[in-house]
């Protein structure tokens, strides 16, 4: 297990590395000048300030070294200032961090959580009337832009039907997170249901394929009651691919969580990196998109370990798929 | 005495119009760029004149899907739109399967070192979210239609790469490659005149199913106002106009039409799709019960279909 750690953690660094290299060279690109990114914006204002500070900041020396010591800043917690407001990156990230966390870990809980159930039904009565749904559901999740769906539930949950709040984290006097629950409704059903769409379909056939196995035809054989073979037996061997799945589909959600701030004016980190991309903040889109990258790349790490505690024959090395 | 052996290209259409989905879809397509053509005949409206009489008029006879807050004509917009949208889309999905294709020839054929670079740098291009990568390429490109094309085609190409790859991995050990190298053909040739043309199959879904994926890409990005500029109406800088909750609010015309456009575009692309990959691709098939009759029926006459194919 250990060994099959250490292997994981030695693939993962290098291409955390070559992530960071790829921003930081092509923010090079960008014909903003990159001295703006690590000083505060009334220290720039002096033209021979600009100058001494240019060599002092190492901004004459080879790109090479350049990269290194944004790496070595990154490291020790200095993120850079935004071009557009001057606060530091830092900072803005403990603010809109939470955010995007809440509204992904909940449309990921309960997508997933929903389409585990929906696709071992599906699957157990093929044809049946879940299996239809499961269809129409995923026939509508490749063809219906997801923020559509959120247009469609603000418009019918909270201007027709006055019901949930039209967008926003936080009503002014709210403090709770019971008072701040109904905001997250409509937002978190949107994110989910463009998941739901391909989870379902991917579990649904998944249970499909372990039952037909031998395996369960013997749990039958034995007399176990059908609800048994199908937890103990079919679901629990149907899962390994799933998650797999569900590894491949986080740049998805968080791809989605883009959009689906952008709709209900969801103070996160994707609404973040669109305000800067229109200002061209280029500091705040670095800084943004390595963290989203890097935080993409440990949770395949994270779904490769449960993976190998779920089936050993991952860990040792075998190739199942 | 030659026997009339119908040509694989003939046998393809045939089979393709036995597919009822993939010919629904072909119709909706085709219905769908013949009126985006004809756009200013159809919908009787210029889609820049500003009305200042009849502006935000909710859909009538007149104005069929109503008018904007500016009073240009939506219908007429939506059309004009889809000019742009689809012209978009194909072009980008041909663009990036073209990138695809030759990378994914190169690694699959070539393997080694050359093989674990290229699929090494496709999986870092994966890890980001495919609009977070687009919105780093729009930092440095800029907007427009043009760099739109170019930036989806350049973060598009993962897939393909890895879809020809696989083919060429299992195609170069045939023994029609095998008597290529002992004929001495260069690999160039190899590669391009005799595997490429046996994966063409593979690419050509890819191509399609690419293009309904591109068209809702350029929705979101125009959405979020970082696609196409205004000045140019695609289907996603239409639906922009949602970004203000009093059109979400009041105005629904203004974006559900174009969203109506776009899902029914993309549904049918997607059956065209599906309907090639089941006449195409028989080893990809998602599902044995949407056999078409004609392809039953063709392997009741041919035996298997690997055998018609090749």
């Amino acid at each position: 297990m250990i060994a099959f750690i250490i292997r994981r953690v030695a693939i993962m660094i290098p291409m955390a590395l070559a992530i960071s290299a790829i921003i930081f060279f092509a923010s090079r690109l960008s014909p903003i000048d990159p001295l703006n990114s690590l000083i505060s914006p009334d220290a720039a204002a002096d033209a021979t300030n600009l100058a001494i500070l240019k060599e002092r900041l190492g901004f004459n020396d080879p790109i090479f070294v350049q990269y290194f010591n944004w790496l070595i800043e990154i490291f020790r917690g200095n993120f850079g200032y935004s071009i557009q407001s001057g606060q530091p990156i830092s900072e803005i990230l403990a603010l809109r961090m939470p955010a995007t966390l809440e509204l992904v870990l909940a449309a990921l809980i309960i997508s997933t959580t929903l389409s585990l159930l929906i696709g071992l039904v599906a699957g157990a009565n093929r044809g049946g009337l879940t299996d239809k749904f499961s269809r129409v559901l995923a026939a509508i999740g490749i063809s219906v832009p997801d923020f559509f769906i959120g247009l469609a539930l603000l418009n019918i949950f909270a201007y027709r039907v006055s019901l949930l709040p039209t967008g926003q984290r936080i009503s002014p006097g709210q403090v709770t997170f019971i008072d701040r629950l109904p905001h997250l409704i409509l937002p978190v059903a949107t994110l989910s249901i463009a998941m739901l769409a391909v989870l379902i379909r991917y579990t649904r056939n998944s249970v499909l394929d372990t039952i037909n196995r031998d395996f369960v035809k013997t749990a039958r054989s034995k007399g176990l009651p059908e609800w048994k073979v199908m937890w103990s037996h079919v679901f629990r061997n149907s899962l390994g691919p799933v998650m797999v799945l569900i590894a491949f589909r986080l740049p998805l959600l968080v791809g989605g969580a883009v959009l689906v701030e952008a709709v209900f004016q969801w103070p996160g980190i994707g609404k973040t990196i669109v305000e800067a991309v229109t200002v061209s903040d280029y500091p705040v889109i670095m800084v943004v998109s390595l963290l989203i990258a890097v935080a993409i790349l440990f949770a395949s790490f994270l779904v490769d370990i449960v993976k190998s505690i779920l089936d050993p024959r991952v860990r040792l090395g075998a190739t199942i798929e | 005495m030659t026997e009339k052996v119908p040509s694989t290209a003939r046998l393809l259409v045939r089979n393709f119009a036995g597919n009822l989905t993939g010919m629904f879809g072909l119709l909706v397509i085709f219905l769908i760029i013949t009126s985006a053509i004809f756009a200013e005949e159809i919908s009787g409206y210029n889609p820049n004149l500003m009305d200042g009489m009849s502006t935000s008029l909710s859909p009538s006879t007149d104005h069929l899907m109503g008018t904007d807050q500016l009073g240009r004509d939506v219908f007429s917009r939506v059309l004009y739109g889809g000019r742009n949208s689809i012209l978009i889309g194909i072009t980008a999905s041909f663009l990036g399967n073209l990138i695809g294709t030759v990378l994914g020839a190169i690694a699959g054929y070539l393997g080694g070192k050359i093989d674990t670079v290229l699929i090494r740098i496709s999986e870092l291009f994966m890890t980001f979210p495919q609009l977070v990568l687009v919105l780093i390429f729009v930092t440095i490109m800029g907007q427009g239609v043009n760099n739109v094309i170019i930036i989806f085609a350049l973060t598009g190409w993962m897939t393909t790469l890895r879809l020809v790859r696989s083919e060429f991995l299992s195609l170069r050990e045939e023994a029609f490659v095998e008597a290529d190298r002992a004929f001495g053909f260069s690999k160039k040739r190899i590669i391009f005149r005799h595997l490429l043309p046996n994966t063409m199959s593979p690419i050509v879904v890819a191509f399609t199913i690419n293009i309904a994926i591109y068209i809702i890409a350029e929705a979101g990005l125009s959405f979020l106002g970082l696609g196409v500029p205004v000045t140019t109406p695609t289907w996603g800088n239409l639906l922009s106009a949602a970004q203000a909750p009093v059109v979400v609010e009041q105005y629904w015309w203004l974006w559900v039409f174009p969203a109506v456009a776009i899902i029914a575009f993309v549904t049918g692309v997607n059956f065209v799709g599906d309907g090639l990959r089941d006449v195409l691709d028989p080893r990809q098939r998602t599902n044995a019960k949407n056999k078409t009759f004609a392809a039953t029926l063709r392997e009741k006459l041919f035996g298997s279909r690997k055998q018609t194919i090749e």
